[in-house]
């Protein structure tokens, strides 16, 4: 309820505008010099498929084994273990970037995994909410809303693909599409934003043009001061905010590929072309179909290999971008999925979960967390992070309170949306 | 006696007060209570002298002695809930709410005419022990309901006496059914009807009073834009003009009869049921017709493996798929239109079908369809008899016993289960459509950070902590116990004996009715007064544009709870309309268009401020709704250049704010119903952007084309020509009384020609002409920008006899500016 009434008083957005800045900005400056993206493998993915991985010993309960592939066929890269294909599929070919083998060798050293972590749902809705905002509770914003809000004012601080994107009006989610609808946009008064030959024609002249702004912000400040209704004042006060602030849409054109990609790499394309061009501070990130419930092992695998390519994708744009230093990555899913399979050779819906994250800030080639032998999960010490059957079981609140402070979320905000979880030094 | 005479003296003295003093007497509650230094009794009955509604107010907090604050006379009606004794001059109060404790007390006149607490002893009402223990954590302490129950206050729910007895013991608490029966669910019964009891008018009414609302001219015309998607004729205006509400009300009641007022309704609903995840347009073209194929002719235009195609192959695919796709939204209109009770949406025993689709399930030559190439011809069928052997089984496709939505191929697959899941997914999505209950808000008693205690052989029966959610969840779930994981009906096959059976309510599924549970379930939905708060939930958001507000809270401020409680017995007023009229959801958008929630376009008020911070209909036009009001108020729709029009406007997938692909359907906040499931509804940067060229683009396009027309058909121009420039008064006239055309059309404001906003325009569209004018022949032509040329006819694409290129004089580029001026205002892109 405070939290409520706190935002109610924020008109619009913008709240580093309103706020005092020491609540909302961090410490380390004006503009963004670290940027956030969470992946969605949405849907609820299979750890032991990818880096938790089991084998085929039969379950003592009858329900068979957890996996089809032998125990001795699990692989390592580093400290890393991760799954062989199952011998039910052919896996990818051996020269995408998604084959288990390449991805990674190619990114152990900066891989961090955290196994072993309770849901404690299995539900879709629920467990994409707590699994990316740290609750289970509504009401409280995805992680990457956090860390936007302090660039609020910003006019793509929080790019969201979907998923979970409730950002409890601390930041407006913005949503993207293709390239060309970048130019369209970016060039509004261009009859011809897409050819540069005639991108200067324009609908109205320039002096018109200005006119026409100009006369435009009058009139919303006119009928602001005349507006006695609170609903259209706010609403009043949120246009004239986000209409006040410059989109540098060109600047953003600057940074994307000429053809944007689809699926999730093209999602990395225009993450890392408006965290390049100063525009966005973080991205939802979605890749669909791990919701497995029939033929698990053939659509999971088609799956993993599009999630690990497009992760691959975005790390190469990450690079090319020159960010590897300023970018974390976080990837999660919904839940994970049963260590059995059902009757339809599928998986259903299972409480235990892991995450990946690599980039800026994270020390690699470390597992965190673990499961037995029929995936559940297993107690750590909370201090030294170890085993200890006295520990305590991790879950998305540990994930989130260390997040938030790895992030450096300020404790203000931090206080707003409170997540009361021992402190754990997951990511440092 | 002088006890009596003096306090028949200060009564007295107390009346000639006047109103001022009497207005804190209001109260509708019987039970006396104290708050805040004043101890209010709704009714002392004094022997011999009547009955008399009593405040006192705390004088001294150490000696607890009150003075008499205000007597007027009790409301007769009113239980007696105090006496006075003549011989004791004692006020005897046998039960005194202080927030959420009660007690006894006795007071004593004293010789100095004050009242002091003599015997003060803590008490109870019958009842509130359980009510705390088991109820006040869902419906709150006061009964003001919350996530997961409906409000006990004024409980429009509960019935009569005897039907709330029987539904606690049988029902409540969710969960826990048969917790408190007999003499408890008698005692809570009786402490909600007497301690929830409140008389809120004098709130409703200070509420509703501090609201402007708008002329009911511009009620029409936004309802006409919202619920049509057109302006008003000028008969309609008429008709308001001359007959008021009334006559408002019966050009509603033509409006919901139109096509476009259906297509609003599917919209509204798939907001929430998002069955258009299987359109073509959201996903792969065949994903509803895949859902489907195992039905012999689902694919009946021809083998999509097939390379051999028929010219047509595709157009038939789309359509089929996308009238497959629409069968639940189709049976939501037909039921709408035809005024039949909305809870016929669960009891249908019928689905719907319009020449594609029914060819599809293989009911075409049953049905009587008067054109069977007209996809928007829809009838109610029944499948026949027809059983599929496939790897998985035999599946029963006909002769299945519908229920409605519940049992619709397209509902059953976007909510689907499995094995573990066992239909609890579906029941979820059934309280929190069909009951207004969100059984998820329940996961907030787990305790934070430890784990569920999963041991037991069957949690889901045993656990108090599963027991919560899965007493309710999977009665409900087993209740789908028949359709498997891709909504077919498969019957007697063996059910889970390790989680809740078959039932609703406290009531089992009577085991005859096994092969027809989930018609069974339908009935019992339809009985539960919480459909209709669905219904009335459903409704209200989709036309204000916002969900109900939520309870405040403990913390709550009084004007939060003001404006909750004050918004809960509107929503009960609009529920009790709705019901009343056979459940006719035409009747309930009718109250909501007509109330004053709808209506508000101002605060008389400023103290309501926070209570109305949320009142009005005010909103940011979703893309679907922009892109209708742009076709209504332009006579296109934003697609392309307008010499490309003809093409364009069969491409659905090139309208602007259609199309999440190329152009900003996604963009501007729109739904896929799949992966993006929320709209946005405050603009971004991004946004923004859309409707700074949305403006450009259609002034451009708009404009010229206008003046092709003669001046009597123009929308935009009709009181000026190319030629008209404001050199002399006449001309001035004739601009200014353009732009306050414009101003009305676009935006709906009726202004004075003197007004200040038509002088805004005018001096924007004096500037840009006096700036280009000099301009031509420098940096500007005496020619249109290019794509705003008109060349070709909008709807024939034939070249125009006469092209519209030239703007020698720059007057239609200065009508082009005060027109995409105004397309970008507030009042265009919110309505």
């Amino acid at each position: 309820m405070k939290r409520r009434n706190f935002l109610k008083t924020l008109t619009g957005f913008g709240v580093a505008g309103i706020l005092p800045m020491s609540l909302v900005r961090p410490a380390f400056g004006a503009t963004p010099d670290r940027f956030l993206i969470t992946i969605s493998a949405t849907g609820g993915w299979d750890p032991t498929s990818l880096i938790d991985p089991k084998g085929d010993a039969q379950r003592s309960d009858g329900l068979g084994p957890v996996n089809n592939y032998s125990a001795s066929e699990i692989k390592s890269a580093g400290n890393i273990l991760y799954a062989p294909y199952p011998n039910t599929v052919e896996g990818p070919a051996g020269d995408s970037s998604g084959h288990f083998d390449n991805f990674f060798a190619k990114h152990y050293q900066r891989l961090l995994v955290i196994n072993g972590i309770d849901t404690q749902t299995n539900g879709h809705d629920s467990g994409r909410r707590f699994v990316w905002s740290g609750k289970l509770e509504e009401g409280y914003p995805t992680i990457a809303a956090l860390a936007a809000a302090p660039y609020a004012d910003q006019p793509m601080a929080f790019i969201s693909n979907g998923g979970y994107d409730f950002t409890a009006s601390l930041v407006a989610p913005v949503r993207t599409s293709g390239a060309a609808t970048f130019t369209q946009l970016a060039y509004p008064n261009s009859q011809f934003p897409g050819d540069p030959d005639l991108q200067g024609l324009g609908f109205f002249s320039t002096a018109s043009y200005s006119a026409i702004q100009q006369a435009r912000e009058q009139r919303l400040t006119r009928l602001r001061v005349a507006e006695s209704l609170p609903k259209r004042q706010r609403q009043m006060d949120q246009l004239q905010t986000v209409r006040n602030t410059d989109v540098e849409l060109q600047t953003l054109l600057n940074y994307l590929p000429d053809e944007v990609s689809d699926g999730l790499q093209g999602q990395a394309e225009i993450a890392l072309a408006a965290f390049a061009s100063g525009l966005a501070v973080s991205a939802n990130l979605n890749a669909g179909g791990f919701d497995t419930h029939g033929d698990h092992d053939a659509d999971h695998t088609n799956s993993l290999t599009q999630l690990l390519e497009g992760i691959d994708h975005l790390w190469d744009q990450i690079e090319a971008q020159g960010l590897q230093d300023k970018v974390t990555v976080v990837v999660g899913s919904d839940f994970g999925r049963t260590p059995f399979y059902n009757e339809g050779d599928g998986k259903d819906h299972w409480n235990i979960t892991s995450i990946m994250a690599m980039g800026a800030g994270i020390t690699g080639n470390r597992v965190i967390g673990a499961t037995d032998e029929n995936f559940e999960a297993l107690t750590l010490n909370p201090s030294n992070l170890q085993l200890d059957n006295n520990g305590i079981f991790i879950t998305p609140q540990h994930i989130h309170r260390s997040l938030r402070d790895f992030l450096g979320v300020t404790a203000e905000l931090d206080k707003l949306f409170p997540i009361g979880a021992e402190k754990l030094d997951l990511f440092g | 006696m002088p006890g009596l005479r003096s306090y028949t003296r200060i009564l007295i003295s107390l009346v000639l007060l006047g109103a001022s003093v009497l207005s804190h007497a209001q109260t509708g509650s019987s039970i006396p209570s104290y708050e805040d230094g004043l101890l209010t009794v709704p009714r002392v009955d004094v022997e011999g002298y009547g009955s008399l509604q009593l405040q006192l107010n705390l004088q001294d907090e150490s000696s607890l002695t009150f003075a008499l604050y205000s007597a007027v006379a009790a409301e007769p009606s009113l239980t007696p809930g105090a006496t006075y004794g003549l011989d004791t001059s004692i006020l005897s109060i046998p039960l005194v709410q202080a927030g959420t404790e009660f007690y006894a007390l006795q007071l004593q006149l004293t010789p100095q005419e004050l009242f002091q607490v003599i015997a003060a002893d803590v008490t109870k009402l019958p009842g509130q022990d359980e009510y705390n223990s088991q109820c006040a954590s869902c419906h709150g302490v006061n009964g003001q309901g919350g996530l997961v129950a409906v409000s006990l206050v004024n409980c429009a729910n509960c019935g009569d006496s005897n039907t709330l007895i029987n539904y606690i013991a049988n029902v409540m608490p969710l969960g826990a059914p048969g917790s408190c029966v007999d003499a408890c669910a008698e005692d809570v019964a009786n402490y909600l009807l007497t301690l929830f009891q409140v008389d809120d008018s004098p709130l409703i009414t200070q509420t509703v009073s501090a609201l402007q609302l708008m002329p009911l001219e511009d009620t029409l015309r936004k309802a006409s834009l919202q619920l049509a998607s057109r302006l008003p004729t000028d008969t309609e205006l008429g008709i308001v003009a001359t007959n008021g509400e009334a006559g408002l009300s019966s050009v509603l009641d033509s409006l919901m009869t139109e096509d476009t007022f259906y297509e609003r309704i599917m919209e509204m609903f798939n907001d929430l049921i998002l069955t258009d995840r299987y359109l073509s347009g959201n996903g792969l073209p065949a994903e509803a017709l895949n859902l489907m194929r195992i039905f012999p002719d689902a694919f009946w235009f021809g083998d999509p493996q097939s390379a051999e195609r028929s010219d047509d192959f595709f157009s038939n695919l789309v359509t089929t798929n996308d009238s497959v796709a629409r069968e639940p939204l189709q049976l939501i209109r037909f039921i709408v239109e035809n005024e039949l009770p909305m809870t016929e949406i669960l009891t249908a025993d019928y689905f719907m079908v319009n020449p594609y689709s029914a060819k599809s399930y293989g009911v075409f030559d049953e049905l009587s369809f008067q054109n069977e190439f007209d996809a928007n011809e829809w009838l109610p069928a029944q499948l026949n008899a027809l059983e599929i052997s496939t790897r998985q089984g035999s599946f029963l496709v006909g002769d299945i016993p519908h229920a409605g939505l519940l049992t619709s191929l397209m509902f059953l697959n976007r909510y689907p289960t499995s094995d573990t899941n066992r239909n609890r997914g579906r029941s979820r999505v059934v309280y929190d459509l069909f009951l207004d209950v969100d059984i998820l808000a329940l996961e907030g008693t787990r305790p934070d950070g430890e784990a569920v205690d999963i041991s037991s052989q069957a949690p889901t029966l045993d656990n108090d902590d599963c027991v919560v959610c899965h007493g309710l969840l999977d009665p409900v779930a087993s209740s789908f116990e028949n359709w498997n994981d891709r909504g077919f009906y498969v019957p007697n096959l063996p059910w889970y004996d390790d989680m809740f059976q078959a039932g609703f309510a406290g009531i089992d599924r009577p085991q005859d009715q096994e092969p027809t549970s989930l018609q069974w379930l339908a009935s019992q939905l339809a009985l539960d007064p919480r459909f209709d708060d669905a219904m009335v939930r459903i409704t209200y958001s989709g036309l204000v544009g916002r969900e109900p507000l939520d309870p405040p809270g403990e913390d709550g401020t009084e004007a939060e709870w003001n404006a909750y409680n004050a918004e809960s017995v509107h929503l009960d007023e609009l529920k009790d309309k709705f019901v009343a009229d056979n459940q006719n959801l035409k009747t309930l958008i009718k109250e909501i268009v007509l109330s004053p929630y709808w209506r508000a376009e101002g605060l008389d008020n400023t103290s309501f401020a926070i209570v109305h911070e949320e009142t009005g209909a005010a909103r940011l036009l979703s893309p679907e709704m922009l892109h209708r009001k742009i076709n209504a108020l332009l006579g296109f729709e934003w697609r392309s250049t307008l010499d490309f029009y003809s093409i364009t406007k069969d491409i659905n997938a090139q309208a602007r704010l259609l199309d999440d692909n190329q152009f900003y359907q996604q963009i501007y906040g729109g739904i896929d119903s799949f992966v993006v499931t929320e709209r946005l509804t405050e603009p971004n940067g991004l946004m923004v952007a859309v409707q700074e060229r949305m403006a450009n683009e259609l002034a451009c396009y708009a404009v010229p084309n206008d003046f092709l027309a003669p001046a009597s058909e123009r929308l935009l121009l009709p009181h000026v020509e190319i030629g008209t420039q404001p050199n002399n008064a006449s001309n001035i006239q004739a601009i200014k009384t353009n732009i306050q055309h414009l101003h009305a059309h676009l935006l709906g404001e009726q202004l004075a020609i003197d007004d200040a906003e038509i002088e805004a325009s005018y001096e924007l569209f004096s500037n840009v002409l006096a700036d280009g004018q000099a301009a031509i022949g420098i940096t500007e032509t005496g020619n249109l920008p290019n794509l705003c040329r008109r060349n070709r006819d909008i709807q024939t694409g034939e070249n125009l006899a006469q092209p519209l290129i030239a703007d020698s004089n720059y007057t239609i580029r200065a009508w082009m500016a005060v027109a995409a001026y105004l397309m970008s205002d507030y009042r265009f892109v919110y309505e």
